[in-house]
């Protein structure tokens, strides 16, 4: 693959990479860096992407192993007395999204956000970016009955809350 | 099409379930994306139109694209530079360590030498006349010797004849 056929294939995934990584890390210029360092790393290994029957979802795993390495760095960083980012809580929201979404979107991506890592993972793959199970298990790493599980947990999750939204207005 | 609320609420308790298709979800986000719903819905639509939202966001950075053509174009040469320097540094490495252990060898065995053996001169010229030198002196010495111990061959004879006399004597008295 020459550069051209990477800027008019792999490059406008971007977005979709930038969205998963930006909602693992809660840091949308932690995910800018990480989506760049991924394209880096599959222009680097576009030879393997002929072996790869889903090139868009090998992407979209090895953005989920990098923002993985870097929460991981992160928390080494705040378990180290000497290391600076003591924080590890990053805002779930930007200003600019919070100015943008209702009040019920808001309590909606809080509940979300509060998730277990795995089960947003996976209701973000299926309901935000609209992949199919057997995509979810490659890009996860999972088997199908682990992201099935996970997304009922998840979507129950939501649904239980909602309705008490709906009953007590809370 | 518009679909009725039963059709919907069907696909809904399908969504809660893990059942429904990539389709019928698609179906559930457009129903809910529109104005006209039940109001028991309304937090319910907020969550599909939340799905939505969330997936219009996008990469804000104006500069994105260009920067990862850069770091694709930069990477590229200073890797072949980074692999034939390391190539290079390797075989220098290699050579400096066969360098570093001749000499100390060398060393070794020099040391081991006593000292009178060792190689002094690396003119041969210089070492021949200097042999030559040495070999005369030699020579000289040995001449001077040779001279001497005729002296004392002289006494040896001399001291010989007197014995030869005296045992002479001794002889003609015992008679």
């Amino acid at each position: 693959m020459d550069l051209e056929a990477f800027q008019t294939r792999v490059l406008p995934a971007k977005n979709k990479l930038f969205r998963f990584a930006s909602r693992m890390l809660g840091s949308e210029e932690e995910a800018k860096d990480v989506v760049q360092d991924v394209l880096i790393k599959v222009w680097n290994g576009r030879e393997q992407m002929n072996e790869v029957q889903n090139w868009e979802a090998w992407c979209m795993r090895i953005t989920k192993n990098l923002s993985l390495d870097r929460i991981r760095s992160r928390q080494r960083k705040a378990t180290d007395p000497m290391g600076e980012g003591f924080d590890i809580r990053n805002e779930t929201l930007s200003p600019h999204e919070l100015a943008e979404l209702s009040e019920s979107m808001i309590r909606i991506s809080q509940m979300i956000a509060a998730l277990p890592e795995k089960q947003r993972q996976v209701i973000h793959l299926r309901d935000i970016e609209g992949y199919s199970y057997n995509e979810i298990c490659e890009i996860l790493e999972m088997d199908m009955n682990q992201v099935k599980v996970n997304l009922f947990r998840a979507r129950n999750f939501v649904r239980e809350k909602l309705v008490k939204i709906n009953a007590y207005g809370l | 099409m518009r679909m009725d609320s039963k059709t919907i609420e069907q696909l809904l308790e399908k969504y809660w379930n893990c059942e429904t298709s990539l389709e019928e979800e698609q179906q559930l986000r457009e129903y809910f994306g529109g104005e006209e719903f039940p109001p028991q819905w309304r937090e319910t639509s907020e969550l599909f139109r939340y799905f939505e939202h969330q997936k219009k966001e996008y990469v804000k950075h104006p500069t994105f694209d260009d920067d990862v053509v850069r770091r694709i174009r930069q990477e590229e040469p200073r890797g072949k530079m980074v692999r034939l320097i390391y190539n290079v540094a390797r075989i220098a490495a290699g050579l400096l360590v066969v360098a570093v252990a001749t000499f100390l060898v060398r060393q070794e065995i020099r040391k081991s030498y006593p000292k009178e053996v060792a190689d002094t001169y690396s003119d041969p010229k210089l070492a021949f006349e200097e042999t030559k030198k040495a070999l005369l002196m030699i020579s000289k010495g040995f001449g001077r010797a040779q001279k001497e111990t005729r002296k004392i061959n002289m006494f040896n004879e001399a001291e010989k004849k007197i014995e030869g006399k005296k045992e002479e004597k001794k002889e003609s008295g015992n008679i």
